[in-house]
C-alpha cells in the first residue's frame, strides 16, 4: 500500500497546491512580522516612560492585533477551503485509482492516510513566508518606529512562533485533509471506478424542448457543478475583500506598510483568480472538447459553459467588498475602543499628541 | 465531398519521435463508404483524426474537393467542421448531464436543423427522449451519439470504431441503422470507418488496409454485405 498510496499522489499534483503554498506564505509572512514585533516590543514595555511612547506602544499592539487578525485570518480561511476544494476535485478526477485501491481492499483510512503529503504545500509556503518575514523583519522594525518614540528593538527569535506558524498550520492542515479525504472516499466502490456520482439532484426532468441546446448547457453546467459555482464565487469574493483590504491599509498604514499589503493582496487576488478560471475550464474540459470538435466556436463555448458563472462572481464580489469593509471597520472598533484620541476607523493607525499626528503602523 | 490526402507524414514524441503515419496518400470519393482496415497501433485512427482535423499532420496535404485544411487555422477548422463534418467515437462522448434530446441538439442547433426528431425516432430512441446517457445501455448510447452526428446534416461522416464498445447483437445494430444507409444514398455523404475487425470490412463498397502507418491495400467491393449477413 505504502508504494501505491504514493505512486497515486504524485508530485505533479502537488505542483497544482502553489496557490495555497503563495497564500500561507503571505498569511505566514505577514504573522510573523506583526507577532515578532509584538513579542520584541512588549519586552521592553517598561522601558517606556513617555506619554507619546506609552501612546504608540499601545496603538502598534492593538493595530498589530488587527493585522494578524484579519489578514491572517482571512488568508487561513481562503487557503482552507483552496486545499479542501482541491483533494474534493482530485478525489472527482482520479475515482478510478481511488476505486481500484478499494475494491482491493484497502480501507478508506488507509487511502485518505496519503493525503497528508497534501499539507506539505502548506508547510513549504508557511516555511518561506517564515524565512522571508526574519529578513525583512530589521527594516520593518525601523519602518514601525521612525518617529523615534519607542525604544530601539532588536530582531530576536522565538521558537514558539515556528511552532504557531508552521508546525501547528500543517499539522491542521494535514490533519483536515486526511479527514475529508476519508469522507469522499465513503462513495461505494462502483461509483468511483465508474465515475458516478451520488444523488440524482443534477438531472432535471423539466428541461424545456423549446430552449436550445446552448441555453440548456449554461443551466446544466451550473446544476451539475455546484462546487464549483461556489468555488468561482469563493474566489471573487476573495478576490475584491483582498483588494478591499489592501486599498484600506493604503489609508490605514505607513506608505511601506500600505504598498507591502497592497502587493500581498493584489498577488493572492490575482493567484486566487486564476486559479479559479483555470479549475472553471479544468471542469468543463469534456464539454469544451467535444462542442469545439462538432465546430461550435470559441465564443459560443465560453458564453455557454463561462457565462453562467458571471452572476455568481459578481455576487461574490460585492460581499467580498462589503465584508472585508465591515470587519476591517468592526476589528479597528474593537480593538481601539478603549484608546484615547485615535480616531476612528479611516485613520485608526494615526493617532494626535501634542499637536502631532503619529503613525502606528 | 471527395477527400484527397496526399503524403502524410504525421510523428509522436519530441526527443524520440515515433512515426505513427508514414507518407499515407489516398483518395476517397464522393459518396462513397470507405473502411480503413488495421491492427491496433497500425495509424488508423490517427489518420482518421488527420482527415477530419482534429489532429495536424506534420507535413501533407488533406483536401476536400479543392480545399486544403491543413492550411487552416484552429477557427476556420472548426468552422469547417461545423459546416461539413459529423462523427462518432467508440467512446461515444455524450454529455452525461444533457438528456437524448438535448445531446442531440448538440449537433442539430449548429446547423438550425428543426427536424432532429425524425432522427432520433429513426435511430429507435422515441422513448428515450428525456432520459440521461447513465441511464442508457451501449448500444443506446451509440445510437445518440449517431443521431448527434447525423443531425448535423454533415456532408462527410467519420466512425472511429463505432462498434468497437459493443457486443454483437448492439454492434449488428449500430451497422444495421436503416436510417444511416437511406440517408447515405439519399443524401449522397461519404462514410469513412476505422475498424479492426476484419469483418464489418465486409459491408463497405471500398477497403483500405493500414499496418504500421503505411496503406498496404486498398480493394474495391463490388458486393457489399449487410450487417447481418457478416461475421463478427
Amino acid at each position: 500500500m505504502k508504494s501505491g498510496g504514493n505512486m497515486m499522489i504524485a508530485l505533479k499534483d502537488m505542483k497544482k497546491l502553489t496557490t495555497v503554498s503563495v497564500i500561507a506564505c503571505c498569511a505566514v509572512f505577514v504573522c510573523s512580522l506583526f507577532m515578532n514585533y509584538q513579542w520584541d516590543l512588549a519586552s521592553v514595555e517598561d522601558q517606556i516612560v513617555n506619554e507619546a511612547g506609552r501612546m504608540m506602544f499601545e496603538a502598534q499592539i492593538a493595530s498589530g492585533k488587527v493585522t494578524i487578525g484579519v489578514t491572517g485570518g482571512c488568508l487561513v480561511i481562503t487557503s482552507l477551503i483552496m486545499l479542501v476544494f482541491y483533494i474534493k476535485s482530485y478525489i472527482d478526477t482520479h475515482g478510478k485509482e481511488l476505486g481500484i485501491l478499494k475494491a482491493l481492499g484497502y480501507r478508506n483510512i488507509q487511502i485518505a492516510k496519503h493525503f497528508w503529503i497534501f499539507a506539505c504545500s502548506v508547510c513549504a509556503g508557511c516555511g518561506l513566508g517564515y524565512a522571508a518575514a526574519y529578513f525583512y523583519m530589521p527594516t520593518f522594525y525601523e519602518i514601525q518606529n521612525v518617529e523615534q518614540l519607542l525604544p530601539k528593538l532588536s530582531v530576536n527569535f522565538y521558537p514558539l512562533s515556528a511552532l504557531y506558524l508552521i508546525l501547528v498550520p500543517t499539522l491542521l492542515f494535514a490533519l483536515i485533509a486526511i479527514a475529508y479525504a476519508t469522507l469522499k472516499l465513503k462513495h461505494p466502490v462502483l461509483d468511483l471506478l465508474k465515475n458516478r456520482r451520488t444523488g440524482k439532484s443534477y438531472r432535471s426532468r423539466k428541461e424545456n424542448s423549446a430552449c436550445s441546446f446552448l441555453h440548456d448547457l449554461r443551466k446544466s453546467t451550473l446544476r451539475t457543478k455546484k462546487t464549483l459555482v461556489f468555488f468561482v464565487a469563493f474566489s471573487a469574493f476573495c478576490f475584491a475583500s483582498m483588494v478591499q483590504m489592501s486599498i484600506s491599509m493604503m489609508d490605514l498604514a505607513s506608505e511601506e506598510m500600505g504598498m507591502m499589503i497592497l502587493n500581498i493582496g493584489l498577488i493572492l487576488a490575482f493567484v486566487t483568480l486564476l486559479l479559479s478560471l483555470s479549475t472553471v475550464v479544468k471542469g468543463n474540459m469534456k464539454t469544451i472538447a467535444m462542442m469545439r470538435s462538432f465546430g461550435y466556436s470559441d465564443a459560443s463555448c465560453t458564453k455557454a459553459i463561462l457565462g453562467g458563472y458571471r452572476i455568481f462572481t459578481i455576487i461574490g464580489f460585492a460581499i467580498g467588498t462589503l465584508y472585508q469593509y465591515a470587519l476591517l471597520k468592526f476589528m479597528v472598533s474593537v480593538v481601539f475602543a478603549n484608546m484615547e484620541n485615535i480616531p476612528f476607523f479611516c485613520s485608526a493607525s494615526v493617532f494626535y499628541h501634542n499637536d502631532h499626528f503619529y503613525r502606528c503602523l | 465531398m471527395k477527400i484527397q490526402a496526399v503524403n502524410i507524414h504525421k510523428a509522436y514524441g519530441s526527443r524520440h519521435k515515433t512515426e505513427v503515419l508514414k507518407d499515407v496518400s489516398l483518395t476517397i470519393s464522393k459518396g462513397s463508404y470507405t473502411v480503413i482496415l488495421g491492427a491496433s497501433g497500425s495509424g488508423k485512427s490517427t489518420l482518421l483524426n488527420v482527415l477530419f482535423g482534429l489532429e495536424r499532420c506534420d507535413s501533407g496535404s488533406v483536401l476536400y474537393d479543392s480545399t486544403d485544411i491543413t492550411k487552416m487555422n484552429d477557427s476556420a477548422l472548426t468552422a469547417f467542421r461545423k459546416e461539413h463534418i459529423g462523427f462518432i467515437f467508440q467512446q461515444y462522448y455524450l454529455l452525461e448531464n444533457m438528456n437524448v434530446e438535448k445531446n442531440v441538439r448538440m449537433g442539430a442547433d449548429l446547423v438550425q436543423n428543426k427536424q432532429y426528431h425524425e432522427i432520433i425516432e429513426a435511430v429507435g430512441l422515441k422513448d428515450k427522449l428525456k432520459q440521461y446517457p447513465s441511464e442508457l445501455s451501449g448500444g443506446e448510447q451509440q445510437q445518440v451519439s449517431i443521431a448527434r452526428a447525423l443531425a448535423k446534416n454533415p456532408h462527410v461522416l467519420f466512425l472511429d470504431e463505432p462498434t468497437g464498445a459493443l457486443d454483437e447483437q448492439c454492434g449488428r445494430q449500430i451497422l444495421d441503422l436503416d436510417y444511416i444507409m437511406r440517408l447515405h444514398q439519399e443524401r449522397h455523404f461519404t462514410i469513412l470507418m476505422v475498424t479492426h475487425n476484419q469483418n464489418i470490412a465486409e459491408t463497405a463498397d471500398t477497403v483500405i488496409r493500414m499496418n504500421s502507418g503505411r496503406i498496404t491495400e486498398m480493394i474495391e467491393n463490388a458486393h457489399p454485405k449487410s450487417a447481418y449477413e457478416i461475421g463478427w
